[in-house]
C-alpha cells in the first residue's frame, strides 16, 4: 500500500510553471528523499499535497483518499513540519504540543503522555522558557514534534536540515530515523548526504518535473559500475589524460572516468604507467547520488 | 466545535500574554473615571480662569454641572477607546496568516471558521467587558455626585455604543478575509466609517446608517426616543452578521 500517490500534478504562479507534471508514489514505512535545488518546486509540492494550495491538475491521494484544496486530508493522517516553522512565541514547548494535540481531537491522558514522550525524543524535555527565545534548530526540533503528536501515518518535512549545522543535522536525522518506526517520511532536501544516510526512496525533482524516482537500490543498479577518480600530482597532464579517454570529466582538478569496467581501470593505469604521469591519488567509489543529481540536471 | 474552544482559550492566553488585555482593560477603566471626574473639574477650571475673563471684560456665571455633562464626556471619550481597540486588533487575523502560524494546526483538522470565530469572539468579549467595565464607573460616580435621572435613555444609548463597536469588530473580520496586512484592515474599516458618515451628511438614508446609533445626545436630552433609532439598530445589526458570514467562505478561499 501506498500512503501517498502523486500524479502528474501541475501548477503555475502567474506565467511560471513551477510543476509540469510530478509524480512519485511513496510506500509505507519508508523515509522518501524529495530532491531538488532551491526553488525546483519542493515546497510547492509539499504545500499542494496538504491542500494549502490549489494545484492547475493531477492528483494526490493521501492514505487512499483524494486531497483537495482548502480541507486538510483525513485528520490524523498527515504531520508536517513547514520549511520555516512559525509557532506561538508566547508559550512553552508544552503548551504548544496541548495545543496542537488538543486541536486533533486527543483525550487528556493520552496526551499528556504523548507530550512527554516526544519533548523527550526532539530533546526538548527540559526546555522551559518560551519559544520566543528557540534557536532555529530548537524550533526544527519542536517542529517535528508537533508534526509527529497524533500519530500520523506520513509524515512531511520540508528541508528540515538545510539551516542547521552538523550536529544539529545528525540530530534531527536521527528523529527522523527514529520515526520511521511509526510513520513514512517524505523529507525534502538539496543534501544529498543526508538522503544516502536516512532514505530508502528517492525522487528527483528538476524543471518542474520527476526526473527520477525509486528507491536506493534501483538506483545503484541502474549505477552499478563504480568510478574512478583520479588525483594527479602535476595540473597540466589532466588534458593528456582527457584527450586519451574522452569518456571522463574534470571536476575540481580531479579526473572522474564513471561508470568504468575492470578494464577501464587497467587501461587508465597503463596510460598512466606509459605516459610517466605520477598521481597522488586513484580511487574506485560507487556511484552516488551526486554523480545521478548531476546527470539528472543535465550538468 | 472542538477547535474552537480550543483556540479561544488560546486567542485568551494571547491577549493576556501579550498585555493587550490589560492595557485595554486599564483604558476602559481610566476613561470611566476620567467622565465624572473632568465633568467635575469643569467649575474649579472656569473659577481659575474667571480672574483672566474678568480682566478681559468677560463675566463668567456660575456654570452648574449635572450629570449630563459627564456622559457628553462619556459619547465623546469612547470612540477613542474604540479606535484603540480597533488598532490593536486590526492585525489579529493578518500577523497568523502572514507568518504562517496557523499552518501547523490547519494541517492538524483544524477549520478555518473556527479561526475567523474565535477570533471574533475573543475581540467581542474584550469589547463588551470593557464598554460595560466603563459605563457602570461613570454611572456610579455620575449617580454619587449628580443624579443620573436627570439623563435620559441611558441603558439604550449604551447599548447603542456597544452595537456600533460589534459593527467595527466585524470589519475588521471583513476585511481580514481578504487583506494583506493590519494596517490595509485598519484602512478598510475607516474608509467604511468615513463613507457612512458622508452619505449621512447628505442623503436621507443617515437614519439607517450605523452612525446614527452613535448619536447619544439627542437621546440623552429626549430630543429622540429609541424608536427613533430602530432602523438603524437593524440594519446596524444586520450589516455585522453579514460581514462575518461572508467572510467565512472568503476565508476559506484565501491562500494561507
Ligand atoms: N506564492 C508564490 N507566488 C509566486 N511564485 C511562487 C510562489 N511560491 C513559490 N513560487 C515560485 O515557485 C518556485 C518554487 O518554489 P519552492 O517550491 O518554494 O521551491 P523549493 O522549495 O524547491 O526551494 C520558485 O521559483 C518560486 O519563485
Ligand atoms: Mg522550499
Amino acid at each position: 500500500m501506498n500512503v501517498l500517490e502523486v500524479k502528474e500534478i501541475k501548477k503555475s504562479f502567474g506565467s511560471k510553471k513551477v510543476l509540469d507534471g510530478v509524480s512519485f508514489s511513496v510506500p509505507d514505512n519508508c523515509i522518501f528523499g524529495f530532491i531538488g535545488r532551491n526553488g525546483a518546486g519542493k515546497t510547492t509540492t509539499m504545500r499542494a499535497i496538504l491542500g494549502l494550495l490549489k494545484t492547475d491538475g493531477g492528483e494526490i491521494n493521501v492514505c487512499g483518499e483524494r486531497a483537495r484544496y482548502g480541507c486538510t486530508p483525513k485528520s490524523g493522517c498527515i504531520g508536517y513540519l513547514p520549511d520555516v516553522p512559525e509557532f506561538y512565541g508566547y508559550m512553552n514547548a508544552h503548551e504548544y504540543l496541548k495545543l496542537c494535540g488538543e486541536i486533533s481531537g486527543m483525550g487528556s491522558s493520552e496526551l499528556k503522555t504523548r507530550i512527554s514522550e516526544l519533548l523527550e525524543l526532539v530533546g526538548l524535555d527540559k526546555e522551559k522558557h518560551r519559544i520566543k527565545g528557540y534557536s532555529r534548530g530548537m524550533k526544527q526540533r519542536l517542529g517535528i514534534a508537533q508534526a509527529m503528536i497524533n500519530r500520523p501515518k506520513l509524515l512531511i518535512c520540508d528541508e528540515p536540515t538545510s539551516a542547521l549545522d552538523p550536529v544539529g543535522r545528525k540530530d534531527i536525522l536521527d528523529i527522523i530515523s527514529a520515526a520511521k518506526e511509526q510513520t513514512s517520511v517524505v523529507f525534502s532536501t538539496h543534501i544529498l548526504s543526508d538522503v544516502e544516510r536516512i532514505c530508502s526512496c528517492v525522487a528527483f525533482l528538476e524543471g518542474g518535473k520527476t526526473a527520477f524516482s525509486g528507491s536506493l537500490e534501483e538506483i545503484r543498479a541502474v549505477r552499478g559500475n563504480t568510478a574512478l577518480e583520479l588525483t594527479i600530482v602535476e595540473p597540466n597532464d589532466i588534458e593528456r589524460i582527457s584527450s586519451a579517454f574522452p569518456d571522463g570529466r574534470v571536476n575540481d582538478g580531479k579526473f572522474i572516468l564513471p561508470q568504468a569496467s575492470e578494464k577501464d581501470c587497467a587501461d587508465l593505469m597503463a596510460f598512466l604507467s606509459a605516459q610517466m604521469i605520477p598521481i597522488a591519488r586513484l580511487e574506485r567509489r560507487e556511484a552516488d547520488l551526486e554523480d545521478l543529481f548531476m546527470e539528472v540536471i543535465g550538468k | 466545535m472542538k477547535g474552537f474552544k480550543v483556540l479561544l482559550k488560546k486567542e485568551i492566553c494571547e491577549i493576556i500574554r501579550n498585555k493587550r488585555l490589560m492595557i485595554l482593560m486599564a483604558i476602559f477603566v481610566l476613561v470611566g473615571i476620567m467622565n465624572p471626574t473632568i465633568a467635575k473639574l469643569t467649575p474649579k477650571l472656569y473659577e481659575l480662569m474667571s480672574e483672566d475673563f474678568a480682566e478681559q471684560g468677560i463675566t463668567v456665571s456660575a456654570v452648574k454641572v449635572t450629570a449630563m455633562d459627564s456622559w457628553s464626556q462619556f459619547v465623546k471619550n469612547v470612540p477613542t477607546v474604540l479606535i484603540v481597540l480597533l488598532i490593536m486588533f486590526s492585525g489579529i487575523y493578518t500577523t497568523e496568516y502572514s507568518k504562517g502560524t496557523l499552518i501547523p494546526l490547519l494541517t492538524k483538522g483544524l477549520s478555518r471558521s473556527s479561526v475567523v470565530l474565535s477570533k471574533l469572539a475573543v475581540m467581542l468579549l474584550v469589547w463588551s467587558i470593557g464598554i460595560c467595565l466603563c459605563f457602570e464607573i461613570t454611572y456610579f460616580y455620575s449617580d454619587f455626585y449628580w443624579d443620573n435621572s436627570v439623563v435620559s435613555k441611558l441603558f439604550f444609548a449604551a447599548f447603542c455604543w456597544w452595537l456600533f463597536g460589534v459593527f467595527m469588530i466585524s470589519c475588521i473580520v471583513f476585511f481580514s478575509s481578504f487583506a494583506g496586512s493590519g494596517i490595509q484592515v485598519m484602512l478598510g474599516t475607516g474608509a467604511v466609517y468615513f463613507s457612512m458618515t458622508l452619505i449621512g451628511m447628505y442623503n436621507k438614508a443617515k437614519e439607517y446608517l450605523p452612525v446614527r446609533i452613535t448619536d447619544s445626545v439627542s437621546l440623552y436630552k429626549g430630543e429622540y426616543e429609541p424608536k427613533d433609532y430602530f432602523g438603524a439598530v437593524i440594519v446596524t445589526a444586520m450589516l455585522s452578521f453579514v460581514f462575518v458570514l461572508v467572510s467565512l467562505p472568503i476565508t476559506h478561499k484565501r491562500q494561507i
